[in-house]
């Protein structure tokens, strides 16, 4: 059981069972550090930022070194008026997911973005609120998303109906693309890390042969630091390009 | 004096000179991507879009009892928008790495 790779991605309820209508909200382990998650990003933010000093301590600096990330970032995606509108989203969204892959790093630790209930979650809200505020803001004009310019008519129906669908395959790889990556690395990481006792238990050569899984482990592990920001990144350049999209339609 | 000036002055002359150090700060911000998620960019984008594709085509089946056309056409549609798909990663990555202009040119077969 203790090799088994997917018995780290086992939901188990840490409460008694809570039932709103047919809705199972009972609080499990992916809860806990989902709040674990929250609790962090926010209460870092709070504390590195209460001296609130002109000249920044460690912590200060971190902490408005991610601001300004996130908002440059916001700003050449989506320009002025989405750095206006939506900068606390995405900025939220960006720490949430790197604090959850974080604490992830941890072993026995659960990984909240290892789940795509909780990735596609976090891309439907992206992909609805590009909606709303389009069609919102845009009214009818937000249509153009779908019509490029400069196309001849004969075949811009067939353009249009490809557009629709790639609208709509949006979010899908945007939540599959972070599920996808967290779960993979997870999973590589066990299996390598399960060859050591496996090794260490076969005795004679194996033994001093399970130095090499045990190598490869440490290296998956940077690796892994990296694709957890990384990917926590590219959830919110990508959320900035599809906002960008919805402040103005049309290619 | 440096430290004769009005302190909103001295602040706002650090400000000028931070933001000269730090140039324009448009490109300061491309993060160099791992070709590896990359490559897994452009999967998922062409995988995505077929399988909406062949959502939306079961879908109309489903509706229209045209099964199995609905399937087959919306399958190729996905094909369609996920080259669609694909070739906008592309054109995104290429502006935001422009190749370089001095860079050795490749002699080609043809030539």
């Amino acid at each position: 059981m203790s090799n088994d790779p997917i018995h780290q991605f086992h939901i188990n309820p840490i409460s008694e069972p809570i039932h709103f209508g047919a809705l199972d909200a009972t609080f499990t382990n992916a809860s806990l550090f989902m709040v674990a998650g929250v609790g962090l990003a926010a209460g870092f933010m709070w504390w590195a930022m209460k001296p609130a000093a002109v000249v920044p301590g460690r912590a200060q600096v971190v902490a408005e070194g991610a601001y300004s990330f996130i908002h440059s970032m916001v700003k050449d995606a989506a320009g002025e008026e989405g750095v206006k509108r939506f900068f606390p989203f995405v900025f939220t969204l960006f720490l949430f997911i790197f604090a959850a892959n974080m604490l992830g790093m941890f072993p026995y630790f659960f990984t909240p973005t290892s789940q795509i209930v909780i990735t596609a979650t976090m891309a439907l809200m992206v992909f609805f609120t590009v909606i709303v505020v389009g069609v919102a803001k845009n009214g009818f004009k937000f249509l153009k998303l779908f019509v490029p310019s400069g196309v001849p008519w004969y075949i811009l129906w067939f353009v249009v109906i490809i557009e629709i669908i790639s609208f709509f395959s949006r979010p899908l790889s945007h939540a599959v693309r972070l599920w996808a990556n967290v779960l993979a690395g997870h999973l590589v990481l066990k299996v390598f890390a399960g060859f050591v006792p496996m090794m260490a238990a076969a005795g004679g050569v194996f033994v001093l042969g399970s130095i090499l899984p045990l190598g490869m482990t440490v290296a998956l592990y940077a690796l892994e630091f990296l694709v957890a920001f990384l990917q926590a990144y590219v959830f919110a350049l990508l959320t900035c390009i599809y906002l960008n999209d919805a402040l103005h339609p049309g290619h | 004096m440096a430290d004769k000036k009005p302190p909103e002055d001295a602040l706002s002359d650090l400000r000028r000179r931070v933001d000269a150090a730090r140039g324009d700060g448009a490109s300061r911000n491309a993060l160099a991507q791992s070709p590896a998620s990359l490559a897994f960019r452009f999967g998922g984008e062409f995988g995505a879009a077929i399988i909406v594709g062949a959502l939306l085509g079961y879908g109309a089946d489903y509706f229209l009892h045209s099964s199995p056309w609905g399937l087959v056409i919306g399958f190729g549609l996905g094909f369609a928008a996920g080259i669609v798909n694909v070739v906008r990663v592309a054109q995104s990555f290429n502006n935001a790495n422009p190749p370089n202009p001095n860079a050795p040119s490749i002699p080609d077969d043809d030539d």
